[in-house]
Parts: C-alpha cells; structure tokens; sequence
C-alpha cells in the first residue's frame, strides 16, 4: 500500500544545519537537496535567513528554553508532545524547559499533511536523528568550556556533564558562537537512543497542549479576528456538483440589522459550484441573512439521488467479479471457485457517516500586501493552498496558511474545501472575510464517509479444507476525489485505485487463493466530496473481513480465536519486514493471544449476553498497529437493542512514545469504533445526507460509556500509529459478540435493533 | 440596550434582542473560550453559567439575561479544581468541546459535590466530546467529587451570583 510519497521526506538527502542566530542557538534540516543548490553562506547565515525546512527546527535560547517547532497539525492528538519528546530524549534536555509551536506554512518550505497515524512513525528516525546532532554540538561547545574532552560528557536535565563539572544549556549558548552543518551522511549515523537510555521517550508526561485547553484560551481557526474583518455565512447549493444560481432575492434579508449584501461566487478552481455567500456586521446578522435569503437554481444531476441508489449500485458492482482493479491476487480464486464444494457468500454494507467535528468549518481570509492569507485550523495545507492558488488566480507562493488549533480533525479538514469560499468572498469585497458554517452548512458541505458495499465469497473443498475468500469493495474514493496522483495501479494493470479505501482487505491471515477487488461507486463519485473519515478504508474493510472471519469460523465449528490462530502464520509475505513490519503476522497472533487470557474468553455468561473477537493491522501493510479486540454486549431480545458493557483492547504500536498519550488515542478510537457500530449513520436524501445536526444524529454520549481495559503490548520495536487503528476492530468485534449471544448475524453499519430482530433465529 | 454581569463586571450591549448570547460573549467582548458547536443547544460546547446554572448560550438570546450575572471559562480565572483535574487526568483532545464541558461540570458540582457516578453521567450526557474522551471526563470529575467539599464550593458559582463568595 503506498502513503503519500511526498511525505515520505528523505531526509537521508538534507543537510542539518546548527548555528548561533541571534542570541539563541538554531537547529533545522536543509531544504531539500534541489533548493540547496541556490543557498549559499554558512550555516548560521543560511538560519537567519530561514533557509531550511519547516519538518522540525528547534531553538535554544540564552534562558535554555527549548522551542520545538512542529509542522504538524494538532487535532487532539497532542503530535507536538509526541515530536518533541522525541528530540528532548535525544538532546538529553529538561522536559520542563521544552515548548512547542505549531508552524504558519510558506509553500516554499515543504509538504504538509497530518493524518493517517504517520506522524510519530515518520518522524521517529529523523527527530532522533536532529536531537542526536543537537546534542553532539552541545558537547562539543560545552567540553571547550568546561576544559575536558567531548568523548566524557553526556548530556542530562539539559546540562552536559563531565564527571563532577557541568554546564547548562544555556550557558553554552551564551557563551559560544556556534557553527556546524551535518552532512547526510554524518547525520544518517546517528541511530536513536537505545531503549534502556532513554529518559523521555515511553515515560509518562503531560501534552504541553492541554493547560491552554482547559481555561479557554487555546486559539482555534473559529477564534480568529482580522482588522476590519467582515462576517459570512455560506448559502449551501441543493447538490454538491452542478448546481447553478438563477437568481437571488434578498429583500426579506434586507430588514436585518447589519446585513451588507451578498455575492454569487465564481470559482476557477471548481471547487464551491453555485454558491452564494451573505455578507454582515455580526455572524448572527449573516446566519440570519442567509436564512431568509432566497436562492434559486439550476440543479445539478444528483438533486434526486438516495442512499439505497448509491447502495444499489455498490450492490450490482460488488457482485459483478469484473468489476473494479485487482488489490490483491494470490493463488486463482476462480478456480477455486470452481471446484469448491460448498461457499458462503455475504454482503456486508456500511452507511454514510458524517465527520461532525466540534468545530464547524471556517476560514478567514485577508488579502494583504499581493498575499492571500488564510487563517483556518487544516490538517493537509499542501493540498489545498494550490486549490487556493487558482480559486483567487494567484500563483501558489502568493498564498499562506496560518494554522491554528483544529476542534476536531478526523479527516474532514484534510479537505481545505471550505477555505475557498471564504477566500472568494474576500477577493470579490475586497475586505477581509470571516466565513463560519453553521452546523447545518457543516454537515450539508461534509466529505462524508462514503457508504460502501462488501462481497464477500469463501469456498471450501470436499473435505471442508478453506480454499480461498474472495472480497470486492464498493465505495466512493477520496483519494480520486481530492488528490489523485496518490492513487497507484492495481496488480492486474486495468486501472488505479484509491489505496486509502482498500487498505485492510490485505490483510495478514494466509490463504492459499485470495483475490480483492478495490470498486469505485460512480454514483457516490458524482453525488457528494468522498471523504478520508477517521481509520478511512480499514474502517469498513475491518467490518467485512472480521465479521465474515467469524462467520468462516462458526460454518467450520471452530472456536472464533482458534481460527483465526491458524490462518496467522507469518508464513511467505505475512512474515513481516524489518523495522516497521518485524514479526509480521506472529505479533497479530500475540495480541489474540494475550486479549484471550486477559478477557477469559469463553466463560460462560449470563443469558443474551456475549462476548466478540476481531482484529486489525492498522492503516496500511507498511505501517501495521497490530490489535485485537473484545467487546461484551448484552441483548434486549424484545427491542434488538445491543448494550456494550466492555471493550477490551490490546495493542501492539511497537515503541509507545507518548504512553498516556497512546492511551488517549485510542480511549477516543475505540469510542469511535462503538459510535459508528450503534450510534452513528445518515443518508442521501435528494442527493444531500438527511441529517444535518444532533436532533437527529446521534453520536455516542457519556451515558453510553462501556467500561474500557486497554493495554499495549510493551516492546521496543519500530513505533507505528494509533489515531485510528483502535477504531477498525470495534464494530466487527460487537457483531460478533451479537451472534455469540443471541445467534443474530449483522452485517450492516450502524447496527440497529430492526437489524438484529431482523436477524434473530426463530 | 441590555445590561448584565459578564464574569463579574457589569457590562451592555446593544445588540439586537434575538442575538444569542454566545455571539455577543465571543464577538463583542471578545472571550472566545465558549464555543459554537450545534447552534441548537443539543452539543453543550458554548455552555455557560447563568445566575450559577449551566445553560446553552447558542440558544439563549440576550434579551433573556438582562441584570443576570454570566460567568464564562475566562471566569474561573484558571482556579476552579475542575480545571487542575481536567489537566491531571489529561482530558483534553482537540479541547474545542472542553470549556463548556468544564462549565457543565462545575454547575453539577455546585449543587451537588459528591454525585454518583450515575448522576454524573446524566448531568454531562447533554455535553457532546466528538473526540470522546468520556472516561476521563468522568475520573476527573469524581475526582474533584472526592476532595473535600469545601474545595468544591470554594467556586460555588451560585453563591458567587448571589453576592456571597
């Protein structure tokens, strides 16, 4: 499976650059080996002038506060914690003298994105490898100063230490003019601290993020005030696509104090099609603007489209074998097909799911100096600043994104689709716009969670031996969608497919014939934005794989652990690649192991209660969070309503390097998982979703909270991710524990009680 | 014109009448720690305490608070012990919903200093956590439940609305 190359960094190809700026001390990596050709001057010359890549630079001023400058978008995930213990450890610095800031982006500077769970995983060997070099130049200067030879110093509370002498950190930078750049190859020798020398990494600590969130002063995009600023508030079109403005009539409008008129945009970039924005002294002015505003239009081709018309289709191209691009292909499924004697074939499907972050979507926009500037919390600025870029007819260096704190990521503002109306409006007025949606304009303009359609097919021999499983997956694609350079061609060559959305039917069981099929729905393509939604593909692909894992198990009376056990044989591609993927499969089969002991799989419970195994490998093959899952759900055979009572879950993310920060993570993904198994589900209605805020949609509240026992897997190995893999296991481990306890078999998200009386045995 | 206590100093807006409070707390005196979530006051995230009781101001227009005192996040100045638990259990995610979480919190404990783990789950379930961090919301509380109930009422908001602190 292939992440985003471009944020593949090599840092392996950037120099590292240390030097006296100021009266502080600078560290960043060079820009990348293209750019260097055209800086020239010395290391502290090339700083000052900020000629280096914003991935991670960190700064030591005279007072040794160490500011760490993070690219990263913090959603909740509490990524600067993470990051900058990463370099603390290695500097060998005080943690209580480390701050964090999160960084304005400059198109020059570099690729950024936030999502997938990469962040620590793609971080881990250069921050080491920076903080290594830190502290090396630290030694350095602080063995001249001390009068004793670098080879017996170390570095420790931020103070680097001879025997008996110490200097501080701050010491050093005020009394030496450094000057120091690292080769690639010089820096590639650094290898990260061994574990049993650590002293921040894997020890508990607190995110330097959480005081500012507790007393109301933590600045999100929302938040944001610009001189002279005028209110907005978005008109949403009845489609997505296509839609057209006839004609506008804002006389009721006009009676509203403070109400300034409006504007039809017109974007180059396509992005907002028939929009129409109100424009007023207060956002209440403008929200009630654009209430009483009357807009008529041209409608688009999916004004009349349903759910069930994007699930039907789905259905009809899951079960058609030619359809879609071949993910994988093991073995000939066909001819095992053909000679089976026995199969079993379900269809698994999942519904639309809404992002809903806290924080509805919002950019203020000012146009200054020939530069467009957007303020917004985003999680992929690279995206969507050259989106920006040709909306407002500027060239991509003309426009920067100042980043904030994000309430609530989730994947939805991995799209920077609600920047451009804000930016539009700004240009046509000539003002500086702050654009808010309201809730209703928030769900209506979401990159919902595509509904998805599963096929999957299991044939067995005459002596009931498992030959192979056949999957084919229907969803709209995000990646096609927003970014479709990142998708690759499939094994077969007939096509590119979106890997975000397939991820996870590759899975780690062996089987000797085993085929995918990545599908994309046209229709859900057409009708609405697809969007990446927290655990993206795996979060319906885990549905199908674990839930017909469980139903290949009960047809062969096997014990659901024991089965699965003997598919995990870390034999031939399942065997795992060292770093990232060492052990492979065999570390599946550990956390199995362990959640067995741990939840006393198999006592006997009380009548309609049950207990549900599943498992996953995280996000992607290259980078695999190994887990397993528990729940214990009770059934109201009268209603069909499910009670979760427990979620255990176990977890393998190799090296925990934020411990109570992996632990929050994944407290919230399981929590997700729950959510979107029981609570959380909408659909197109006249090609728009149905419901648009918390009267109807229901996400998971505090009365619903199981009890949770969530344990990682303690080791040393390479450190992966957890945004979202705790999620994947949730939903197929509670259906199973439903047809463990009552004999209902599920297989559409959310599960409702119609659905499992639906599916109760007589 | 309205006149009403923001956190303690009297203040007026001229606002029109049908304006929510949230908007006029957040745009016109400028303290943005209470937030827009739903605008229909089923998420809790713009929660605040009027005349010491926890209410939505998304949904409460400001004709409806005249003379009342408004306490917001800014007006626990960083003292309330919800606050040191919020940060010791390290509740915060994305931190947007946590304000009015806090201010929730606070309004149960006001009247009640040692709810029951039942009682703390009804009074905070109209308080949305899309990040879900619903556990520790819950130890934090009970928590603060723990301590003496003097520490609790050391910001008993209703008291301090009465003139008595």
């Amino acid at each position: 499976m292939t992440r985003l190359r471009k944020d593949k960094i090599e840092h392996s190809r950037r120099r590292f650059l240390i030097g006296s700026v100021g009266s502080g001390l600078l560290m960043a990596f060079a820009p990348s080996i293209n750019a260097l050709e055209v800086v020239t001057g010395g290391a502290s010359e090339q700083l000052a002038a900020k000629s280096f890549s914003p991935t991670v630079w960190f700064e030591i001023d005279t007072q040794g506060k160490i500011l760490v400058n993070i690219a990263r978008a913090e959603m909740g995930q509490h990524v600067g914690t993470a990051i900058a213990r990463i370099v603390a450890d290695e500097l060998g610095a005080d943690w209580n003298n480390v701050e964090i800031k999160h960084v304005d982006t400059d198109p020059k500077w570099g690729y950024m994105v936030t999502g997938g769970s990469w962040s620590v995983f793609q971080t881990y060997v250069p921050m080491s490898q920076a903080g290594a070099a830190g502290r090396t130049v630290l030694i350095e200067a602080g063995a001249k100063l001390l009068g004793v030879n670098p080879k017996d110093c170390s570095t420790h509370n931020s103070h680097v230490v001879a025997g008996d002498k110490s200097i501080s950190f701050a010491e050093i930078v005020k009394n030496g003019k450094i000057e120091r750049t690292f080769s690639p190859e010089e820096l590639a020798k650094f290898e990260p601290k061994s574990p049993a020398s650590r002293q921040l990494i894997a020890k508990p600590s607190q995110a330097l993020d959480i005081p500012a969130k507790t007393n109301g002063t933590a600045q999100y995009g929302i938040d944001i005030e610009l001189e002279g600023m005028v209110f907005a508030r978005p008109v949403i079109p009845p489609t997505r696509h296509g839609s057209k403005v006839t004609s506008v009539d804002d006389s009721a409008a006009k009676s509203i104090k403070g109400y300034q008129g409006y504007e039809i945009l017109t974007d180059p970039s396509d992005t907002v099609q028939g929009w129409v924005t109100v424009l007023a002294d207060t956002y209440y002015a403008a929200v009630k603007a654009g209430n009483a505003i009357e807009v008529k239009y041209d409608l688009g081709e999916t004004a009349n489209v349903s759910e069930q018309d994007i699930i039907s289709q789905g259905e009809t191209l899951a079960k058609d074998k030619t359809s879609g691009t071949l993910v994988v292909e093991k073995g000939d499924i066909a001819k095992a097909a053909q000679n089976a004697k026995t199969s079993l074939e379900s269809v698994y499907k999942t519904s639309s799911v809404l992002h809903f972050t806290m924080e509805p979507v919002n950019a203020a926009v000012e146009f200054k100096d020939g530069v467009c500037h957007v303020h917004c919390g985003n999680q992929w600025q690279s995206l969507f600043l050259p989106v920006v870029a040709k909306a407002v007819g500027m060239s991509d260096d003309k426009v920067i994104i100042h980043q904030y704190y994000l309430g609530g990521g989730f994947g939805r503002r991995l799209a920077g689709d609600y920047m451009i109306p804000a930016a539009l409006t700004a240009q046509a007025i000539g003002k500086p716009v702050k654009l808010v949606f309201t809730r209703e304009d928030d769900t209506r303009f979401d990159c919902v969670r595509s509904p998805s359609v599963q096929q999957m097919n299991a044939y067995w021999d005459g002596d009931d031996k498992l030959l192979g499983i056949e999957h084919g997956a229907a969803a709209g694609w995000p990646t096609m969608a927003m970014a479709p350079a990142f998708m690759p061609e499939g094994v077969d060559k007939k096509g590119k497919f979106d890997p975000f959305s397939i991820a996870g039917a590759d899975h780690w069981y062996t089987l000797k014939n085993h085929r995918v099929r990545a599908i994309n729905n046209p229709l859900a393509q057409k009708t609405f934005v697809p969007g990446w939604l927290r655990a993206v593909g795996p979060g319906w692909t885990g549905w199908a794989v674990e839930s017909f894992m469980d139903e290949i198990a009960h047809k062969q009376y096997m014990d659901p652990i024991d089965f699965r056990l003997s598919m995990l044989d870390a034999s031939g591609k399942n065997a795992g690649e060292a770093p990232v993927s060492v052990g492979g499969a065999k570390r599946l089969a550990k956390v199995l192991t362990d959640i067995r002991s741990q939840t006393n799989w198999g006592q006997t419970l009380p009548k309609n209660q049950g207990m549900g195994i599943a498992i996953s490998s995280g996000q992607e093959r290259d980078m695999p969070t190994w887990g397993a899952c528990v729940a214990h759900v009770e059934v109201d055979v009268e209603s069909g309503k499910v009670k979760v009572h427990k979620l255990t879950g176990v977890l393998d993310c190799g090296t925990v390097v934020h411990p109570d920060g992996a632990l929050a993570q994944t407290q919230g993904s399981m929590l997700w998982g729950l959510s979107l198994a029981l609570f959380e589900g909408t659909e197109f209605t006249k090609g728009q979703v149905k419901d648009t805020n918390l009267d109807t949609y229901t996400p998971l509240r505090m009365n619903n909270l199981p009890d949770l026992d969530i344990s990682f897997v303690q080791n040393t190995e390479f450190p992966t991710g957890l945004g979202e893999p705790g999620l994947i296991a949730v939903a197929p481990a509670i259906a199973n524990a439903i047809f463990n306890a009552v004999g209902a078999r599920v297989r559409d998200l959310p599960i409702t009680p119609e659905a499992v009386l639906a599916a109760m045995p007589s | 014109m309205i006149e009403f206590s923001l956190n303690g100093k009297k203040i007026t807006s001229d606002a029109e009448a049908d304006t929510p409070l949230l908007w006029v707390i957040r745009d016109e005196f400028g303290l943005k720690g209470t937030k827009f979530g739903c605008g229909i006051a089923m998420c809790g995230a713009c929660t605040v305490h009027f005349n010491g009781s926890p209410v939505r101001s998304c949904s409460l227009p400001i004709s409806a608070i005249a003379n009342a005192e408004i306490r917001t996040i800014e007006g626990l100045d960083n003292q309330h012990p919800l606050q040191k638990a919020w940060v010791e259990h390290q509740v915060p995610q994305c931190g947007y919903c946590q304000s009015g979480q806090i201010m929730q919190a606070a309004g149960l404990l006001a009247t009640n200093a040692d709810p029951s783990e039942e009682e703390i789950e009804a009074y905070m379930s109209g308080n949305l956590c899309r990040c879900m961090t619903y556990a520790r919301i819950k130890e934090a509380i009970q928590d603060v439940a723990g301590q003496s109930e003097s520490v609790v009422q050391i910001y008993n908001p209703k008291r301090d609305a009465q003139g008595v602190s």
